[in-house]
């Protein structure tokens, strides 16, 4: 075991490249003095190897996955006494208070239960170090006001008649049906009795409705990452569901883009990090320093400049210019120009957020991304809505 | 999966196969002698097969020169040098019926096939939804497209099966609900026909409590799958009633995503599974049928829950193993 480890390349990192940005990894690699390789998965297609093949991995950015890869016991308890700030997070889950309030749903799976299962009753056990979290909802371009006057900002639009052939969506089948549900509740004033977990027959109430506006030209195009979601606003796509990634890519390249804050609320999703299984000895010690490096702040300051939140902010704060703290956690007008991770100017001095403070837009999560049950029945109707 | 395979190459044996095997047999164990007529309509009425393969059959063990082809009489064991041929009754001669040493050759065609198809695609759809080729089913086992056709209608009978909108046999995928239907029946047949079964199954017990106390929370699914067999099925056929046994018998759901998950997954520390188990046997040893009712209710609930957990891991597998004649779209 100790020969096999040694001969390995230093710690194996797996992510997505919006949450864990180069800005970051750059960064990590060089604060931490051991080699670090990442792999950058941008969908759902890696998760069957997370499941079946932890000795591949050492550390996986989670993301909506943690009761799935927890259930396939993939990844391995965190030790709370081996987090510098492991108390913190152990206060936080018992007061409910500050941030732990308004992201709730993060505590709920947090802890290893006696009966080997997830749950929000403190222990010394971990199912994931939470690190990021944020609310999307969909971008629009101010040309959009022209088709649909003043009216309230809604999911619907994605659906709406009078924006057809100028609308996108994500192609990803997790968070796509959970956007499209929102608009089809917004469209046909019904109401989903859990809009993160479909029934069978709601799945299908929503694909036909997409298969058919698709049919009829509804949509300009599909994306899978950020810099294909800003190509498709480029190229005419009037509204579409967005990141903030694309949203901080669209205004450095001088697009002006508005965030919706719909009525009907946003889909919140939160982003952690888990330990590999198969991790032992030195690669666990590693493991550790990496899951202590993002607790010390400065990747959260990074993925501030594009619009997500830390869970424990104050450490953040610290790395943070007092402007970029007041626009991005408390709403804010930007004092200055601000610049987004990779230090080009995203934001125009004066600019105030949508949605307001950190406490505001995350109290706009109407629904949080999430496997639902019927998940091979809704990839199954999404692929047919994909090559409709 | 190996002495699975075997099993089942025995099983497909076409019938003109197993009618040539039958008079070679009793040839050389010296129940047909030479000169013994042999007609295709005494020899089908024997082995209580239709014509054609027994037809088949014998003409093939002509060539090969185990009988003789004969214009008046059909056909001759032996090369035909007997002067007068011996037109015996083939029911009056000690020869052994096909059934016992065959096991399922009293069935018909497609009940052969039927058990295998259908546990093959079970065991497919916690994964997603496949196609099912008619054509391949025809060649993996040898059979008609007439044969492969009535399995396929028992399929959909029994809802296990369905066609698309162009008209393929599709099977899948096993959704949350269907899992979620499956228990709830369970939930009110198992139990009653636990209680119907109490008195009778006190034998078994000992066996099955053995078992348990055997099995460690980390044992292999095999002794699971005893286990999970001792509780609903054993206890099945110990009650009167053969029409809840053939229902139940098709909701397996299940045990087949438990057991899929500790293959091709992980197996999980199953010690709340045994403490399920163990509540319920116990009941039973006190001779307290309703006690053991509501425990088996609560281990149907608390499996519930962990077989909802575990297929939505298995939906997110990319290639799982399956048969030639499943393809899968989704």
């Amino acid at each position: 075991m100790a020969q096999k480890q040694s001969t390995r390349p230093g710690l194996r990192i797996i992510g997505r490249s919006e949450l864990v940005t180069q800005p970051i990894r750059d960064r990590a690699a060089a604060d931490l003095g051991f080699p670090i390789s990442f792999e950058m998965i941008d969908s759902i297609d890696g998760l069957a190897r997370v499941v079946t093949r932890p000795d591949t991995f050492d550390l996986y950015h989670q993301w909506h996955t943690v009761d799935l890869i927890w259930t396939a016991r993939c990844i391995q308890p965190i030790d709370v006494t081996r987090l510098d700030h492991g108390q913190e997070i152990l206060a936080a889950a018992r007061g409910r208070s500050g941030p732990s309030r308004i992201i709730d749903t993060v505590f709920d799976k947090l802890f290893v239960q006696a009966d080997g299962r997830l749950g929000p009753s403190p222990t010394l056990q971990l199912s994931m170090l939470p690190l990021l979290h944020g609310v999307d909802s969909f971008g629009y371009l101010p040309g959009l006001r022209d088709l649909v006057g003043g009216e309230a900002e809604s999911w619907g639009w994605l659906l709406d008649a009078r924006l057809q052939g100028r609308v996108a969506m994500i192609n990803d089948p997790v968070l796509g049906m959970i956007e499209a549900a929102l608009a089809v509740e917004a469209t046909r004033g019904r109401a989903f009795s859990s809009i993160g977990n479909l029934t069978l027959d709601e799945v299908d109430e929503v694909a036909d409705i997409l298969l058919h506006r698709k049919r009829i030209g509804q949509f300009k195009g599909m994306w899978s990452s950020f810099e294909d979601s800003a190509r498709l606003a480029q190229r005419g796509a009037l509204i579409q569901s967005i990141f903030s990634p694309g949203v901080a890519r669209l205004r450095s390249l001088g697009q002006e883009v508005i965030v919706g804050t719909p009525s009907e609320g946003s889909r919140g999703w939160h982003a952690d990090l888990c330990i590999s299984s198969e991790a032992s000895g030195e690669v666990l010690d590693m493991a550790y320093a990496y899951l202590n490096w993002w607790q010390n702040g400065w990747a959260g300051a990074s993925a501030a400049r594009q619009g997500y939140y830390a869970t424990f902010p104050a450490r953040v704060r610290q790395h943070l210019l007092p402007g970029e703290w007041e626009y991005w956690y408390e709403g804010q007008p930007a004092p200055q120009a601000l610049a987004d991770p990779y230090g080009q100017t995203s934001i125009p001095a004066g600019h105030r957020r949508e949605g307001g403070s950190h406490a505001e837009r995350m109290s706009s999560a109407r629904v949080w991304n999430t496997f639902m049950d019927e998940h091979t029945h809704i990839v199954h109707r999404w692929r047919e809505f994909l090559a409709a | 999966m190996t002495s699975r395979r075997k099993g089942l190459a025995g099983l497909h044996k076409a019938y003109f196969d197993i009618v040539q095997d039958w008079v070679k047999g009793n040839i050389a164990a010296g129940l047909l002698h030479d000169g013994t007529r042999l007609t295709v309509a005494a020899v089908a009425d024997r082995l209580e097969l239709s014509r054609s393969p027994v037809k088949r059959g014998l003409e093939l063990l002509t060539v090969a020169g185990h009988l003789t082809r004969d214009e008046r009489f059909g056909y001759i064991v032996g090369n035909g040098t007997q002067a007068a041929p011996n037109a015996a009754n083939l029911f009056a001669l000690p020869l052994p019926d096909l059934a016992p040493a065959t096991g399922a050759l009293a069935r018909t065609g497609w009940e052969r096939i039927l058990d295998e198809v259908a546990e093959v695609t079970a065991a497919c759809i916690p994964f997603g939804i496949y196609t099912i080729s008619e054509t391949g089913i025809g060649t993996h086992f040898g059979v008609s497209r007439t044969v492969t056709r009535e399995v396929l209608s028992r399929l959909q009978e029994r809802g296990a099966i369905g066609k698309d909108r162009a008209s393929h046999w599709v099977a899948g995928p096993l959704s949350a609900r269907m899992l979620d239907d499956e228990y709830a029946l369970r939930r009110l047949l198992e139990p009653a026909a636990l209680v119907a079964a109490a008195a009778a199954l006190r034998t078994q017990l000992p066996g099955m409590q053995a078992r348990l106390a055997k099995a460690g929370p980390n044992c292999p699914p095999e002794d699971i799958d005893l286990i999970e067999a001792d509780l609903h099925d054993t206890c099945l056929t110990y009650q009167p009633n053969r029409r809840l046994a053939a229902v139940l018998t098709h909701l397996r759901s299940g045990r087949r995503v438990n057991r899929l998950f500790a293959t091709h997954v992980v197996q999980h520390d199953e010690s709340a599974l045994l403490t399920e188990h163990r509540l319920v046997l116990d009941h039973l040893a006190l001779g307290d049928g309703e006690g053991a009712a509501a425990a088996l209710r609560h281990h149907l609930d608390a499996d519930h829950a962990r077989t909802r957990e575990r297929l939505k891991v298995l939906s997110v597998f990319e290639d799982p193993v399956v048969a030639p004649y499943l393809t899968r779209v989704g």
